[in-house]
């Protein structure tokens, strides 16, 4: 952090902030006794949890057969639910890491909470290909392990199997990055405890003392895990994207998926760390931590992203009608016209037209506007995977077969549960870890820090400087 | 051997070249020689090689039985084992099927003493032995929980069990002082019975018989009768006609002796050769798309009320004429003139039938036969067959002579005419003015429940019994199964109260058989021998007198004729073809066997005609579409039902099936759909299965549970675009469901451009197989290019199995499917589950309307897993469950799978099926086994229905993905066998059960290498592969589906 800073830039931490002042702001909410509305908010999600062990407990218990999929369509709104929690699941690691390689530094902002979305959503998006298991009891079969069946070993060439290894790898390298991201603020926290708290916060922090070492060590492993993060960032829903391209189902069988589903992630992420973060930044008074320049910049790559999507959707157009292949062509006219339009016209407009408000430089700096507009391409983005996966099945090639799908209020259960789950986790860290990263911020006042611009072009931003304060 | 190696040594024995260490090494390595050598083995009574098979054999089978997650509750030895019961080993008994009026030659395979399957019986001549859904389907019927267990005294509401020994005490006190004694029965085509009936009738000589058919065959016995002298039907030779004219006769799907007449009819419409192809003509005149209609070239569309007209006009074309010319619309007239220039044209080399209940339009349909020639060519008025025998006239005095209060005593047996016949509310009222009922029955029904005792009589499979077919052809039944409940034979009951010593009804068949059968043939000296080969081969061929009875000349009541009606609406009533007029309701393999023509099942739908709108809709009548709920007034009667658009039911008329609403039918049978018997009128006597005093409402309601297994009926079906004018598939112009208001049109093509049918005219099969060739051609060539090599030359050594399906020779009855169930132990999942497209079918039989929307074409495509060489489902399962054999086939691994359902995906065929919930109670928890959204077991889950399981095929549990295995424990058997009689297998040792099943033997099961059965078969010009350019190489060949439309109709 640096890199010398334009002068022509908007300060990214306002307010004046002291490094005892930020301290203070980010640190205090995990030692105050929550607010009202997070005790609701908390309450709410708990009970979407609950909902959700319930809708699980009840599917594994009487089958499969409790949703309303059906001999035609085999995936529907489970696997809709895993392809779109992982998407989501692209923010945090593509903040983490791919900006912090590109040196850039309104992700200190965001990149915390971010971060911490993205393992959630990993989290609530692997539920589901193990729930969509008829037996799922069995689940330990996709694993390669020795066994004394032969030994018998998973299928390599499935899909599917790819996605075991992609999914958990791309959970353990971002829960690391996560982690490691957090050790230093923990330390901050367990400076200012007492007692247990200090305990457990000194365990968290793994005894950090904040010495020079400890800073280089951090570094450096944030620099490995950036390294290893960024391919994954790629690798993940391009892998995904193969759980269809390598199928032989005219609408899944695409070479455009694996950059069309990545640019898709990146955009859902985005939309997702939006709408947690303008409702954190209100709740938790962070406003001069995340503040309209953040909110512009994740703008910007929404509209870019959206606008790759909206290019995918119009090249997987074009592609069906020239391929001149009857079955192609079919499948993408009845995606627009066809008994699901809907969901298509849904997605178009959600996730094609919506973001192109924010080419106008006043309406990405408007609040109320990013916001709906964020929820708006979350829900499109929900669209493009029922879009692919249902309508695709509904109508494939055999006309005799043609069905129509509609989710039982267990699937709607277990879709509404896993967003219980996701802020229960949320809401949990956001007392329990400082949701935005202290450290990284502190590292960033002396270059972006209102106060500090225009003071000096070049002014180092020591490390050294960062210190934990004491009262 | 060991080599002496410098400086490399083990231990000091090899430093020091011992000879004794030398010679020991030499002799580990030939051991395995040793083991190998036969004095070694034969005196060890195994050699190495049996001992890892029986390891293997052990492995596996402790695999199975620990794999599998079903709990093994009991499991006894035999004490003593049976002679013929070798456990594994199926036996097979030739035996008869016969309920309801309907007969075949069938085989029954038994294991370990139970029956599981019906076979057809080759031997059978004139294609008695060929098997229908019915027959198929029968074997579940035996171990139905419905069925009594006891002999049954009425106590109250319901009946109380009673000893036989105090039944017959009580019931031959009863007929001692009775006055008046009626026999009510079904047709009753056995000669024994017969002679035991009239054993009865000498003793209790008030005692008559009448006997009634569930469907009414009275008008044309009666018509027989007045012509040839003999109330019997003749022997229709349909292999004969190439003309075929039916008048509203099913006889592809109910109709007299279906699966016998479409074997027949088949052997005119196969194409043998492409480039002289010919194929007979069969016309259908009705108003509902029956089987037949669906089958025929051209349906020309009448009312049902014109049915009369209709004949009388063709009657008057082909005969001196005299009947009255009565109002029929004019297409209809113009299309007869041409069928009756065609049935000139051809002579006697053509058939006319009709279905009419109607004696002068019998007569008439009679006499056009006689002008033709028919008689002694196509159809044999000498060659009788006994199926039907039902007297509507006897039935109708049966029920003045019960209201009157003169019948003292009633036997019922075999038949349930509170149900079936239109005047079942007044018959039920009349029954209880006898004095006595006795019911010979297996299990409740409406007419059981009035009585005051039932006799309970066994399933056929546990019976004796004999049936004459036809004159050709005298089956016997045989049990394969100790009766399961405490019942005895119905002419058994009939002889006890007559006081004839038999010890059993065995004795007296077989006295019987000796004093007529073998007394009437030659061949063998001694009646043992005689009774020994007419037991093996299930009957005995009659010789038939090969003269035609004289044709009386019977005059024709042409004043009786129906006369068309002027009512806008009329509403036809035709039997189902799987549960027939409510005989077949308890069996629960035929109420979810689809209708072949809507596809419905558990219920009866309403048939609506259809109008493309011009525009992007199908409109059912009053606007309706599949599944609304309508209100149909029939007569007094409003009954609510479901609809179903049904293409080719001519406009003003609406269809629906009998037999459904059943309220004393078992779980399986009872209160599904509604009854309309009670809807048939009976002018002059005989029913009238339509009604022209019928409304149906607008929409006024869903049906909950549309139990439909197909939503997209038609393969481009064409009408004129309201905005141009032009001639445009409707169906695929039907695919838009909103246009975003930009008038955006359907996508001409979209279905008609894809490779799954393929469909010709006879007349220019030569341009279409050229075109279809090409296609193929192109196909192929795009697959060669592909960059996957495939794994051609491995399935090209050993067995390759493949099938071969003859699209023109697949008339849709749907014994395959049934077969299939019981073959494969598919299980029953019941209607809400079906409604949710959860059926467990592995063989589906697929059916597209082609053509005109107004009058269609249809097309019938028997769909299973393809066993694809390079198939999509395989590479995409995580864990190996689904994967290739070295023969091709695509197996299942049911142990292995996880349910992801991600093949079920990736199938294009959409042929693989889903244990979505516990359908077999196989599952884990057994707690969930019970009382499932409502439902009690699951059916077929029950400890006595679980009999009819094939032990050779794995009961699926919950979560697994399953399909068709092209019969791979039929495969393993055939080699099994081959390799006792040390030799290799031939393709020919081995059928599918949905080959087997097929009356028309359109279905051929063999091995693409050695081609043994598919010799011609796979070189067949007309064969193509469906999605062949997907290129997942299918194993299964279909042919174009040739119809020979007269176009000019049209005109």
């Amino acid at each position: 952090m640096s890199s010398p800073v334009s002068l022509i830039r908007e300060p990214l931490i306002t307010g004046n902030k002291t490094y005892h002042q930020i301290t203070e702001d980010l640190i205090s909410p995990t030692e105050k006794t929550p607010p009202r509305s997070w005790i609701f908010g908390f309450m709410v999600a708990v009970f979407f949890l609950a909902v959700f062990v319930f809708c699980v407990g009840w599917t594994i218990y009487h089958g499969i057969g409790t949703w309303n999929l059906n001999r035609t369509i085999g995936w529907g709104w489970d696997i809709t639910n895993f392809v779109w929690w992982v998407g989501i699941g692209h923010a945090g690691t593509l903040i983490s890491a791919i900006l912090l390689i590109f040196r850039q530094k309104w992700r200190t902002g965001v990149n915390r909470a971010a971060e911490a979305m993205t393992i959630f959503a990993v989290i609530c998006a692997g539920q589901f290909p193990i729930i969509h298991m008829g037996r799922v009891w069995l689940a330990i079969f996709i694993f390669p392990y020795p066994n004394t069946r032969g030994p018998l070993w998973p299928n390599f060439n499935s899909p599917l199997m790819w996605d075991v290894f992609a999914i958990s790898t791309y959970f353990t390298v971002s829960l690391l990055f996560w982690y490691t991201g957090l050790v230093p603020d923990f330390a901050t926290v367990r400076d200012r405890a007492k007692g247990f708290r200090k305990k457990v916060y000194n365990y968290l922090s793994f005894g950090w003392t904040g010495s020079a070492k400890h800073w280089q060590r951090f570094e450096s492993l944030s620099l490995v895990l950036a390294g290893l993060s960024t391919p994954l960032v790629l690798s993940v829903h391009t892998i995904v994207s193969f759980d269809f391209a390598t199928s032989v189902i005219p609408g899944w069988h695409t070479t455009i998926f694996p950059p069309y589903f990545v640019a898709g992630a990146i955009f859902s992420g985005f939309a997702m760390v939006l709408t947690l973060m303008l409702v954190t930044r209100k709740l938790f008074k962070l406003e001069d931590y995340i503040t309209i320049e953040h909110i512009e910049s994740m703008n910007k790559v929404i509209l870019l992203t959206g606008t790759i999507v909206g290019v995918a959707y119009l090249t997987e157009l074009f592609i069906a009608w020239y391929s001149g292949y009857v079955y192609e062509q079919f499948a993408f006219f009845n995606r627009a016209l066809g008994p699901y339009w809907w969901s298509y016209f849904g997605m178009m407009f959600c996730n094609v037209v919506s973001p192109q408000l924010f080419w106008k430089k006043s309406w990405r700096r408007n609040i109320w506007l990013t916001f709906f507009l964020s929820i708006l391409i979350n829900i499109g983005m929900w669209f493009e995977r029922f879009v692919i996966i249902a309508t695709t099945l509904a109508r494939d090639y055999l006309p005799s077969s043609w069905s129509y799908y509609s989710p039982s209020w267990v699937e709607i259960g277990i879709f509404l549960g896993s967003l219980g789950l996701f802020f229960t986790c949320y809401l949990i860290f956001s007392r329990v870890a400082p949701v935005v990263a202290v450290a990284e911020v502190k590292a960033i006042l002396k270059s972006s820090g209102n106060q500090y611009k225009g003071q000096s072009q070049h002014h180092d931003d020591h490390h050294e400087e960062v210190h934990h304060d004491h009262h | 051997m060991r080599k002496e190696v410098k400086n490399i040594w083990i231990g000091e024995q090899d430093l020091a070249h011992s000879e004794k260490f030398i010679e020991q090494s030499n002799q580990e390595l030939s051991l395995i020689d040793t083991l190998a050598d036969s004095e070694t083995s034969s005196a060890l009574g195994s050699n190495r090689r049996d001992f890892l098979k029986f390891l293997g054999f052990g492995l596996g089978a402790a695999t199975i039985a620990a794999g599998c997650d079903i709990p093994v509750k009991k499991a006894l030895p035999y004490v003593t084992k049976p002679d013929a019961i070798v456990p594994g080993i199926a036996n097979y008994y030739a035996s008869t099927f016969v309920h309801g009026g309907d007969c075949a030659a069938i085989l029954v395979k038994t294991r370990e003493g139970r029956p599981i399957k019906i076979e057809s019986n080759d031997m059978a001549p004139s294609n008695y032995g060929k098997t229908s859904a019915r027959a198929q389907a029968s074997v579940i019927s035996l171990y139905d929980t419905n069925r009594f267990a006891t002999p049954l005294k009425k106590s109250g509401n319901g009946f109380t069990s009673i000893t036989w020994a105090d039944l017959d005490k009580e019931v031959k006190a009863k007929l001692a002082s009775a006055q008046n004694i009626r026999l009510l029965t079904g047709s009753m085509p056995s000669p024994t019975a017969q002679k035991a009936i009239s054993d009865f009738t000498s003793k209790y000589p008030s005692a008559k018989t009448v006997a009634i058919d569930a469907v009414s065959y009275s008008a044309v016995l009666d018509a027989h009768a007045a012509n040839f002298g003999k109330r019997a039907l003749p022997t229709y030779k349909f292999n004969e006609a190439d003309v075929v004219v039916s008048f509203n006769a099913d006889f592809l799907g109910t109709w007299i002796s279906p699966e016998k007449f479409a074997a027949d009819y088949i052997q005119k419409r196969v194409i043998k050769d492409v480039n002289a192809p010919k194929m007979s003509r069969h016309y259908q005149i009705e108003s509902h798309m029956s089987l037949s209609g669906s089958n025929a070239d051209n349906r020309i569309l009448v009312k049902p009320s014109e049915q009369g007209a209709a004949i009388a006009y063709l009657f008057n074309q082909i005969t001196a004429g005299g009947a009255p010319s009565l109002p029929l619309n004019e297409r209809a007239k113009k299309a007869l003139d041409k069928v009756a220039t065609q049935l000139k044209n051809n002579g006697s080399k053509s058939i006319v039938l009709s279905a009419s209940t109607n004696v002068a339009e019998q007569l008439m349909v009679n006499a056009i036969n006689q002008a033709l020639g028919n008689y002694g060519a196509t159809i044999l008025a000498g060659t009788n067959y006994y199926g039907k025998q039902g007297d509507d006239k006897q039935f109708d005095q049966l029920v003045a002579e019960l209201n009157a209060g003169s019948v003292d005593v009633l036997i019922v047996y075999g038949a349930n005419p509170v149900f079936t016949h239109s005047k079942g509310k007044e018959l039920e009222a009349a029954i209880a003015k006898a004095k006595t009922k006795i019911a010979l029955s297996i299990a409740n029904d409406e007419t059981t429940k009035l009585c005051d005792y039932v006799a309970t009589i066994p399933h056929f499979l546990e019976a004796w019994g004999d049936v004459k077919i036809s004159d050709e052809c005298t089956s016997l039944i045989q049990p394969t199964i100790s009766p399961l409940f405490d019942s005895r034979q119905g002419e058994m009951s009939l002889l006890t109260w007559s006081d004839v010593v038999t010890p059993s009804y065995y004795d007296y068949l077989k006295a019987n058989w000796q004093a007529t059968a073998f007394a009437a043939q030659s061949e063998f000296a001694s009646f043992q021998a005689f009774w020994d080969n007419s037991l093996h081969n299930g009957l005995i061929k009659n010789s038939v007198s090969a003269g035609n009875p004289a044709y009386n000349n019977a005059a024709i009541d042409f004043s009786s004729i129906t006369s068309p009606s002027k009512a806008e609406l009329e509403i036809s009533f035709f039997e189902p073809l799987g549960i027939g007029n409510g005989i077949h309701s308890t069996n629960p393999w035929l109420q979810e066997m689809p209708n072949p023509i809507d596809r419905t099942v558990w219920g009866n739908y309403l048939a609506v005609p259809v109008q493309f709108n011009g525009v992007s809709a199908f409109e059912g009548l009053n606007g309706v579409k599949d599944g609304d709920l309508v209100e149909v007034t029939i007569g007094d009667v409003k009954y609510t039902v479901p609809v179903i658009q049904q293409f080719g039911q001519m406009a003003g008329t609406v269809a629906l099936a009998l037999g459904y609403g059943r309220m004393e039918a078992g779980a399986c049978g009872t209160n599904v759909g509604v009854n309309v018997n009670a809807c048939v009128e009976r002018p002059g006597g005989y029913p009238k299965y339509y009604s022209d005093k019928v409304a149906v409402s607008g929409k006024i309601g869903k049906e909950k549970e549309f139990s439909c297994v197909q939503y997209h009926h038609t393969y481009g079906v064409k009408d004129k675009d309201k905005a141009t004018g032009q001639t445009i598939n409707a169906d695929e112009a039907a695919t838009v469901f909103f246009d975003y208001f930009t008038g955006a049109k359907g996508f001409q093509g979209a279905i008609t451009d894809r490779s799954i049918i393929y469909t010709s005219n006879v007349a220019d099969l030569k341009e279409n197989l050229k075109e279809v060739q090409e296609k193929r051609a192109h196909a192929q060539f795009l697959n060669s290019k592909q960059i996957y090599g495939g794994h051609d030359a491995l399935y090209n050594t050993g067995h390759h199995w493949g099938m071969h399906i003859d699209l023109n020779a697949c008339i849709g009855c749907g014994a395959c499917a049934v077969a299939c169930m019981s073959e494969n132990n598919v299980p029953v999942v019941g209607k809400r589950e079906v409604s949710r497209h959860h059926e467990m079918t592995w063989l589906r039989i697929d059916r597209y309307y082609y053509g005109s929307v107004e009058n269609p074409n249809t097309v019938y495509q028997p769909m299973m897993c393809q066993h694809c060489d390079n198939a999509p489902c395989e590479n995409v399962c995580p864990v190996n469950a689904t994967n290739h054999s070295s023969e091709g086939l695509n197996q299942m691994t049911y142990n292995r799978c996880i349910g992801t359902r991600y093949c079920a995906n990736n199938c294009p065929y959409k042929v693989r099926r889903f244990n979505w919930l516990d359908y077999t109670t196989a599952d884990l928890f057994p707690a969930n086994q019970i009382k499932k959204f409502g439902e009690e077991t699951p059916y077929g889950a029950d400890n006595l229905t679980r009999m009819v399981l094939n032990p050779d095929v794995t009961v699926r549990s919950r979560g697994v993905i399953e399909k068709c295995s092209f019969c791979v424990q039929r495969l393993q058997e055939g080699k099994l066998t081959a390799k006792n009689e040390g030799r290799t297998l031939r393709d020919a040792d081995v059928k599918s059960a949905c080959q087997t099943a097929c009356p028309t033997g359109a279905i051929t099961f063999g091995d693409m290498n050695g081609k043994d059965v598919l010799a011609g078969k796979l070189e067949n010009p007309l064969n193509y592969i469906v999605l062949e350019e997907v290129n997942v190489r299918s194993s299964v060949n279909y042919t174009m589906k040739i119809n020979n439309r007269d176009e000019s109709l049209e005109a």
